[in-house]
This record gives structure tokens, C-alpha cells and sequence, in this order.
């Protein structure tokens, strides 16, 4: 099997070249700003949970929680930066496994509202696995084609790459879950770009999912969902019902001003006009609080992250580094875009979290796992002339 | 192959322009979504602010106190008294549970499920206006509801006041009552700063004087979250003003001794409908009107329930409707004050020109006969009206012809609502050759010209009109429009309005004319033609009639309803009907009453028993028995 090329020959070799990995090509400016939007997003849960007559840090506030799972993601950020990422080659097949079986488990057990499935209670927390679905996908992706470097503009490639991913996206589909669909079908296609697969060939996919739109219209999507892509179109159309977080959160954004209301002045989110404010839209909240400059500065912060992501997945030598790289850059993009897409009224409503700003327990260790993987494929490049 | 991965990689052959794609392609959407952003933050922000501040503040109507309603001596006859709503606000309630909490609410309230579905989906307003499901709930039950939010959800309890009334079923028909407010009413109403789950005068003067009684409701700004909930009061920007109260003309004891008399009549003669009317001629005021069946107007002031309602409508003799004012009945006999009127004043007779009476008067082939089988040979005024001879006032009719009769008609008031202050008067007909032509294309036959003349032809008179034509014979020609309301008082006790007799025309007929007809009035009673009301001490004339509707029974005999319409001087124990002077006309009706004798008569006697005290008992119960016997008219 190609797979076995990359695998390290003993257990204690990993230990040694962890130790052995070479930290001055840690890129610390990545983590700088991973860690500045993940300090957005805690203080985004602050303000949320500031509620009249109670402590923030109550427990169960989304703000203890969201303290919790960031100090969960740092953890698991320095243990995946250590761990050496060729094991994640090895493990490829198996990881391929365990992450269509916790979507099959979520479709089993998962709760979710109205009748759908999406997360998996643990104890006292929920996670959602089709967050982790979409970093355990880049892996396997990024291995699978990674061991097809050179052929990649071939169509098996692209329809091997094709068939991997498509087990995982219909299991999410299922539950059903409309947005990270989307979102790992964008992984996909921008890992196939990034790896330098036929244009040609992607193009004619490209032509062959926007046909598929009128069946899917049809066939796929809930009445729900048809909804809110009609009041997308027309908001006003249905202002008190679809409609309504359309508007609301144009409101707040709007109301924000350069400068903002300051925090936890959102009257729009004091006020719970805003649905699902400390997920999904968030970043109303964060637009009409900090304003303007305060959503410019995250903005940039993401486009530095992404430019930090870019450059470490072109540094690779090791084709995975790169495919994965581009595949968390296309994660991040996509999700950034569509989110803020949705909340400033140019995008329809689809439940896809802001990258560490939405208060989510699984997509902010997702993208620890994420970013820890880029760091670990950061300082194992220049293995060999160590 | 182990230590394949420790060899230096050759230079992979990456794709810089795929990069350089990424990467536009990620300024391109931070591009779009920062231009974006400024367009709503920094180019239109303050008018989003300003929505974000609508948003988060409502202005709230706060309810004026209704304004109160008493009879003419001060009695109370409505008060406000606090209750128990429950409401649903239709947003809140999740379609899905809508089966499951109706039915839940339902049998805490002892409702029908299906009830509370149709008055949601019947209510006016947007899915954020609360629902009355509700009225005058039990404090205990009221208590469940609050407390069970959880498993009602969108379901509210509030106090608001109702309107009580203690007389019920006596005065419904003059007070009417409140109840919700209906779609398309709010929609014409709404600038006026009537809510969604309002209440409104419906029927009687809650209806008529709805502006007055209503107040001036104020207005606060609430800070309110999305859901609803009032946060707080941020500033009362107008205070309510209460609604204004009336002082009826009613008088709740004569109402009383009314209703006493019809129901008397009604149940001795077995009949089912009745009116019974008081006015004083001086001044057009009302001072009692009854209309038998009545209905409780508590049961609408609670909000009354599907099947009450739909009981009320479904019963034949029409409880809701005011057979006083809503509804006209050929008035039979009492119209040939209108014959006899217009024949003095257009000279056609004197009072004392004799006309001979006959058993019948030939019209070509038709015979057209007198109630009175035999004729009462030649008779003058008093003995024409006295005895009711119907050939006489064929001839009168004759002689005045359809359009002369219906113009007199009409300056009695006939054809025309008087004006009274009730919703949904009735306006009579009164038939003139234009009146035929128009409604059936032809004009009127010289037959239809006699039965006109005697109030059996196509007229059809309400009962106030007929008391009114006749306070206007009693108080020397001043036909006035009826009132119920003599005054309005404002929230601080100042008169409004005072009442002013509202003269709707002084009858173009002379003194002469009007004493010559109050004087046959007389003879009525003086002939004995109305049997022993003579005897009473005190002194009346008056008119009865017998008025045939419906269709021919098996022996070719025709139903038939009793009126009497009478008035007696100032002073009520001295016959002195020369004087213009009355101050109390009444007016009696018994619907289909087939008696043997004019049971109308009869209920005017008790009435008038009832009224001056009168120990020694006149009623002729003999007169009362059913059987369908043609009488006198």
C-alpha cells in the first residue's frame, strides 16, 4: 500500500522526532492570530452571557462554557502540534472509518431541532461530529491525494477523491444538515484545486452540480430551507416569520454603526431580536457592538490567518501539508463568507459556524486540530537537514 | 523503502497560480463583504439605529375607563367591574402545538377546543396581537393558566375590565353591550387608536354613543424585547382620559312597570313577541321601550359562547332584534289618525261632515267590507274613528287619494327612521303611486288607496314611529325625533351635552285639525269601542288597531297583531283632551296575538295600573283567550 511509505518504523520513533521537530519553523504568527480571533470569540461569549442580576461566570453561562472549550482547544492544539502528522497518513484508512461511523452514530442518536440529528449529547456537552467530520476529511483527502501526486489531473483522481467524500457528505446531508454539506463539498473542490487537478474536469463538475440544483430544489431540500432561500430573496416577503432574522440581523449590523454600541449595549441582541445570537449570528451581535473597526479587524485577522495557512501549505515539501493547508484555508474561507454572508443579508440563512467566533465546543476544537496539523507539518520540513 | 521519508524531497512541482487564485479569490469575498458592511453600517447606520430603537421600544395603548350609563333619576344601570382575560398571542404559539394547547386551555376554561381555533383564526390582528380567548375566567382558573406557561405557551392571563349590567334582560335593548372588536371595524377604526383585541359598543346606546363612552386612550413608550414582554415603561406620553357618562331619558321604574304589563299580556294571551313603548310628547323623550323576547347582554359583556350565540340567533322570535325600532308591522286602525288628519286639513271633511257608513263599499266587483258587518249608518269624526268604521275612512282614503294619504303618512314621520338613538332602525314604508311604480310598475289601485287608509295595505309602520306620529297629535303638532340620552357628562362632571328637544318638524296641520282628532281620540274610549278603559280614573284616548298579516288559515281567516296607542292630559284625571298638553304617550303591540279581544289594549290597561297605582283591577282576562276571532279593530 502507498500509504506505508510515510509511516514512521517504530512508536519510539515518534517520541524522538517530536522532540527532534524542528520549533524554529514554528509559524508563531499563525497561532498569533488564531489566538487573537479565539479571544474575539470568548469575549463575543462574554457579552452574550451578560444577562441583568447574574454572573457571567455561572456555570452552564455560554461564557463559562466557551472558557471551557477554549482551554480544551489549546490543549488539544499543542498535543497535535507535538504528535508527528505522518501517523495521521498511516492512520488515514482507519480515521476514514471511525469519522463515517460518528456520523452514523449521530444520525442514530443525534438530537437536533425539529426532528433532525446533529449533535451527540457527552455527559454534560453536545458535539456535533460533522464539525470534526470536515478536519478528518482534509486528512484523508489530503493523504489520498498526496499519494496520487503527479496523476492528480487525471479523472480517476478527482472521482476517487469524489467517492471518498461522498459517503460522509450524504451522511451530514441526512441529518440533514444543509450548510456543512456545502461546506465539506467546498473542501473538496478547493483541495482539488489546490492540488492541481484538471481544470477542465472541474469545471465540467462544477457545470454538473449547478444542473443538479432545479432536482435538488425539488428533491433534496426541506420546506424549511426552501424558505429561507426564498426569504433570502424577498425578506420582507415574510418579515414576522422566515423573514425575521433576515431583517433583525441587518438591523443590528446597520445599527452598529463605525464604531459600535460597545459591548454588551446590543440592543438588538439585549433585546433577543436576534435568534441563535451566540451561534449562528454572532457576528451580528459582534457588528453591532464593536461596529465597523471592530468587524474590519476581524476580518483582517482572518485574511492574515488564511495568508499564514497559505504560506505554510506552499512551505510543504510533503504533498499532504499542502492539501491539507488547503483544505483548512478553504474551510476557513468558505465559512467566513458564507456566515457573514448570511448575517449582512447577501447570503440565505444556512446554520454554518464563524471560524472560533461562534460559540460551538466542536468547531473550535476542529480547527485546533486543524491548525495543530499545519504547525506539526510546519516543523517536520526540514527533518532532513537536522 | 522504511526510511524513505528521511531522503530530502526534491522540489515539488506546485502550482503558483492555483495560490495566486486562492488568494484572490479571499480578497475578492473580504472585498465584497466589507464593502457590504459599510453600506449598512456606515451609509445607512443611523437609519438602521434608528430601527434597532423602534425595534426595542412600542408605544402602548393604555385603556381609558369606559364611561358609565344611568337612568334619568341617577340608578346605575352598567358598571365596570375588573376580571380575568385569557389571551393567546398567535406568535408564540407554535403551530404544531396549536391542537394540544387549545384542547389543554379548553378544558380548564369548560371550552371547545375547536372554539379557541376559530376565534384565532378569526382575529383581527398581525400574529403579535394578543387573542381574547376568554372573558370574566374565575380567578382560581385564571391562576392555573398563569401558572402553566409552560405547557401553554403564547398563553396569557390579563386583567381587564367588562361591563356589567344589573337590570340584564330589562334594558339590553336600550344599553346594548361591548364585546371584541371585528376586522373589518378595527380596520376603519384603527386611526383611531383601536387595538387588535379591543372591545367596542356593539348594540344599543353602547353602540350609538361609542365615541363618548369610549375616552381617550392614552399612550406609553414601552421598552420591549422580541418577544414581547414589556421591559419596562419608559415615559407615559399621553394620559388616558375615562369616556363621558350618559344620563338616559329612561326611567328604570316605568321600564320596569312596562315590562311587567307586556309580560303579563304575553303570557296570559300565550303570545311570544311584544312591544311596549313610553314617551313623553313635550319633549320626544323616551322613558321606556321594551321589547319582549329580550336577551341577558351579560352573556355578551362575558363574551358569550358559540352555542349561546348561535341559540340566540336560531330562536323564531328574534331576542337580539329590538321589535321596537328594527322591525315594522302594518300598523292597522292606529294609521287612520293619518286618514283622518290629512282629510280635515286638506278640507275634504269637517268634523262634523256625516258620511254614511255601510257593510261594505262596492269597487267594481269587489266588496270591500267594514269590520262591522252591519255599518254604523251615518257617522261624523268621533263616530268614525270612535267606532274605527272602516268604510268611513275607506271613503276618507278615497277622497284623499294614494299620493294626499301617503304625504300625510310621511308628515306623521311614516317611511322614515325617526332618528332615535338605536342602531338598525327600520324605515317603514309608506305606499304612494311613485312608491308602487317603482317597486312593483304600476301605480295604486283604488282599492289598495281604501286599505291604506286603514293601515292594512302595503304600509308598514315600527312601533316608535307609530307613538311618535301620535305624541305629535298629542302635543299640538311637533313631531320630535325620539332620545334616550339627556345627558353626557365628561370624566370630571361637567355636562357635555344637556338634553334639547330635537324638533324634526312642526306638522303642517292646524290647532283645529289636531284638537278635532285628539277629541275623536277621545271617543275611542268614550264609545267604549276599547270596552271598560273608559272606567278607569285615569282619563285616555287613544287608537286601537288590528292589523291581519301572514297567510289565510283552513277557514280562510287571517293572523293578526294588536296595537293601541294612546296619551292622557297633564293632568291624567281630568278629560280634558282639548289641551295639547300630554305628557305621557304610550304604545302597545302584541304580535300575532289572535285574541278575542285587542290584547294591546289590555297590556295598556296593566301599564297603566302599574303606572298610577291604580288599586282596583280593570283587565278583561276573558278578552285575552286565544281562538283567532276577528274583533273589532
Amino acid at each position: 500500500m502507498r500509504v506505508m511509505r510515510a509511516e514512521p518504523g517504530r512508536f519510539a520513533d515518534v517520541t524522538s522526532r517530536s522532540v527532534g521537530a524542528a520549533w524554529r519553523s514554528y509559524d508563531l504568527q499563525l497561532t498569533t492570530y488564531a489566538a487573537l480571533l479565539g479571544a474575539i470569540g470568548l469575549v463575543m461569549a462574554y457579552t452574550n452571557s451578560v444577562e441583568a442580576g447574574q454572573s457571567v461566570l455561572a456555570g452552564g453561562t455560554v461564557f463559562t462554557r466557551a472558557l471551557m472549550w477554549s482551554a480544551l482547544a489549546m490543549v488539544v492544539f499543542v498535543a497535535v502540534t507535538v504528535f508527528d502528522y505522518h501517523w495521521f497518513k498511516t492512520l488515514a484508512w482507519p480515521i476514514y472509518g471511525i469519522n463515517v461511523a460518528l456520523l452514523l452514530l449521530t444520525l442514530a442518536i443525534g438530537d437536533g431541532v425539529g426532528g433532525s440529528a446533529r449533535w451527540v449529547e457527552i455527559g454534560p456537552f453536545t458535539f456535533q461530529f460533522s464539525e470534526l467530520a470536515k478536519i478528518l476529511m482534509m486528512i484523508v483527502l489530503a493523504t489520498y491525494l498526496g499519494n496520487r501526486e503527479g496523476r492528480l489531473d487525471s479523472l480517476p483522481s478527482i472521482l476517487g477523491a469524489c467517492l471518498l467524500m461522498a459517503p460522509p457528505l450524504l451522511l451530514v446531508m441526512m441529518q440533514p444538515d444543509l450548510g456543512t454539506s456545502l461546506v465539506l463539498a467546498s473542501i473538496l473542490a478547493g483541495m482539488l484545486f489546490m492540488s492541481g487537478a484538471s481544470l477542465r474536469w472541474l469545471l465540467a463538475m462544477a457545470a454538473g452540480v449547478l444542473a443538479a440544483i432545479p432536482l435538488a430544489w425539488t428533491y433534496v431540500l426541506r420546506d424549511y430551507q426552501k424558505d429561507r432561500i426564498l426569504s433570502f430573496l424577498n425578506p420582507a416577503a415574510d418579515a414576522q416569520g422566515s423573514g425575521w432574522q433576515v431583517i433583525q440581523s441587518q438591523i443590528a449590523v446597520g445599527s452598529g454603526g463605525p464604531f459600535g454600541t460597545g459591548l454588551t449595549n446590543g440592543t438588538q441582541s439585549r433585546g433577543e431580536f436576534l435568534p441563535v445570537q451566540e451561534s449562528d449570528f454572532v457576528f451580528a451581535v459582534l457588528a453591532q457592538e464593536l461596529g465597523f473597526i471592530g468587524a474590519l479587524v476581524v476580518f483582517v485577522l482572518f485574511a492574515a490567518l488564511l495568508w499564514r495557512i497559505l504560506a505554510c501549505a506552499w512551505r510543504s515539501r510533503d504533498p499532504f501539508g499542502t492539501l491539507f493547508g488547503a483544505g483548512l484555508a478553504t474551510m476557513v474561507l468558505i465559512q467566513v463568507f458564507v456566515n457573514v454572508g448570511m448575517v449582512i443579508g447577501i447570503l440565505p440563512v444556512t446554520g454554518i459556524p464563524l471560524p472560533f467566533i461562534t460559540h460551538g465546543g466542536a468547531s473550535l476544537v476542529s480547527l485546533a486540530i486543524g491548525l495543530g496539523i499545519v504547525q506539526s507539518v510546519n516543523i517536520r520540513q526540514h527533518r532532513a537537514e537536522w | 523503502m522504511n526510511d524513505a521519508y528521511l531522503v530530502p524531497r526534491p522540489e515539488r512541482d506546485r502550482r503558483p497560480i492555483r495560490f495566486v487564485a486562492f488568494g484572490l479569490a479571499a480578497i475578492l469575498v473580504f472585498g465584497l463583504l466589507t464593502s457590504r458592511l459599510a453600506y449598512l453600517q456606515l451609509s445607512n447606520g443611523p437609519e438602521y439605529a434608528a430601527q434597532a430603537e423602534a425595534n426595542r421600544t412600542a408605544d402602548v395603548a393604555v385603556p381609558a375607563p369606559r364611561g358609565l350609563i344611568y337612568d334619568r333619576a341617577g340608578r346605575p344601570l352598567v358598571t365596570n367591574i375588573a376580571t380575568f382575560a385569557v389571551r393567546i398571542t398567535p406568535a408564540d404559539l407554535p403551530f404544531s402545538r396549536r391542537e394540544d394547547v387549545s384542547r389543554r386551555l379548553g378544558g380548564l376554561l369548560g371550552m371547545e377546543a375547536s372554539d379557541i381555533i376559530t376565534t384565532l383564526d378569526g382575529a383581527p390582528g398581525s400574529r403579535f396581537d394578543p387573542v381574547r380567548i376568554a372573558q370574566d375566567v374565575p380567578e382560581d382558573v385564571a391562576r392555573v393558566v398563569a401558572e402553566s406557561s409552560n405547557e401553554l405557551p403564547g398563553v396569557k392571563v390579563a386583567v381587564e375590565t367588562r361591563r356589567e349590567y344589573p337590570d340584564g334582560p330589562l334594558l339590553a335593548h336600550i344599553l346594548g353591550y361591548t364585546g371584541p372588536i371585528d376586522g373589518a371595524t378595527l380596520g376603519r377604526l384603527a386611526d383611531r387608536g383601536y387595538l387588535a383585541d379591543d372591545m367596542i359598543g356593539k348594540a344599543g346606546v353602547e353602540a350609538t354613543f361609542e365615541s363618548a363612552l369610549r375616552g381617550t386612550y392614552g399612550l406609553e413608550l414601552v421598552e420591549r424585547d422580541a418577544t414581547g414582554r414589556d421591559v419596562q415603561v419608559l415615559q407615559t406620553t399621553q394620559d388616558s382620559v375615562p369616556g363621558a357618562s350618559l344620563t338616559l331619558t329612561i326611567d328604570r321604574t316605568v321600564q320596569k312597570e312596562a315590562t311587567a304589563a307586556l309580560k303579563w299580556g304575553m303570557k296570559a294571551a300565550g303570545l311570544k313577541r311584544g312591544v311596549f313603548i313610553v314617551m313623553n310628547p313635550q319633549t320626544g323623550e323616551v322613558l321606556a321601550l321594551v321589547s319582549l323576547p329580550s336577551y341577558d347582554n351579560n352573556l355578551f359583556a362575558k363574551g358569550i359562547s358559540n352555542k349561546d350565540f348561535q341559540a340566540l340567533l336560531a330562536n323564531k322570535n328574534k331576542p337580539l332584534t329590538n321589535h321596537a325600532v328594527q322591525a315594522h308591522y302594518p300598523p292597522g286602525s292606529t294609521y287612520k289618525l293619518v286618514a283622518g288628519t290629512g282629510a280635515l286639513q286638506d278640507r275634504k271633511i269637517t268634523a262634523e261632515t256625516k258620511i254614511r257608513t255601510k257593510p261594505y263599499l262596492l269597487l267594481g266587483s269587489t266588496r270591500f267590507y267594514d269590520w262591522n258587518r252591519r255599518g254604523f249608518g251615518a257617522c261624523n269624526l268621533n263616530c268614525g274613528f270612535g267606532h274605527s268604521s272602516d268604510t268611513y275612512f275607506f271613503q276618507l282614503a278615497g277622497m284623499l287619494g294614494a299620493d294626499r294619504l301617503a304625504y300625510w303618512g310621511k308628515i306623521y314621520g311614516f317611511g322614515k327612521p325617526t332618528g332615535i338613538d338605536l342602531p338598525g332602525e327600520a324605515a317603514g314604508i309608506v305606499p304612494s303611486n311613485q312608491w308602487k311604480i317603482n317597486a312593483l310598475g304600476q301605480p295604486m289601485f283604488a282599492g289598495e288607496v281604501y286599505q291604506s287608509g286603514i293601515g292594512q295595505g302595503y304600509d308598514v309602520v315600527t312601533p316608535i314611529q307609530l307613538v311618535n306620529a301620535f305624541a305629535a297629535l298629542a302635543n299640538g303638532g311637533k313631531l320630535y325625533r325620539p332620545q334616550l340620552v339627556r345627558e353626557i357628562v365628561g370624566p370630571d362632571g361637567t355636562v357635555v351635552q344637556s338634553f334639547k328637544p330635537d324638533l324634526i318638524r312642526k306638522l303642517p296641520v292646524s290647532a283645529r285639525t289636531l284638537r278635532s282628532m285628539r277629541l275623536a281620540a277621545r271617543s275611542t274610549v268614550v264609545l267604549r269601542h276599547t270596552y271598560n278603559l273608559v272606567d278607569m280614573p285615569v282619563k285616555v284616548a287613544g287608537k286601537s288597531g288590528t292589523a291581519e298579516f301572514g297567510k289565510r288559515d283552513s277557514k280562510g281567516r287571517l293572523p293578526f297583531h294588536s296595537w293601541f296607542v294612546g296619551f292622557v292630559p297633564k293632568n291624567p284625571y281630568k278629560a280634558d283632551f282639548a289641551k295639547a298638553n300630554s305628557e305621557l304617550v304610550f304604545l302597545a303591540f302584541a304580535y300575532d296575538s289572535r285574541t278575542k279581544g285587542n290584547a294591546a289594549t289590555e297590556i295598556a290597561k296593566a301599564f297603566l295600573q302599574n303606572h298610577f297605582h291604580i288599586k282596583k283591577d280593570y283587565l278583561n282576562r276573558d278578552l285575552l283567550r286565544r281562538g283567532n276571532f276577528y274583533q273589532s279593530n
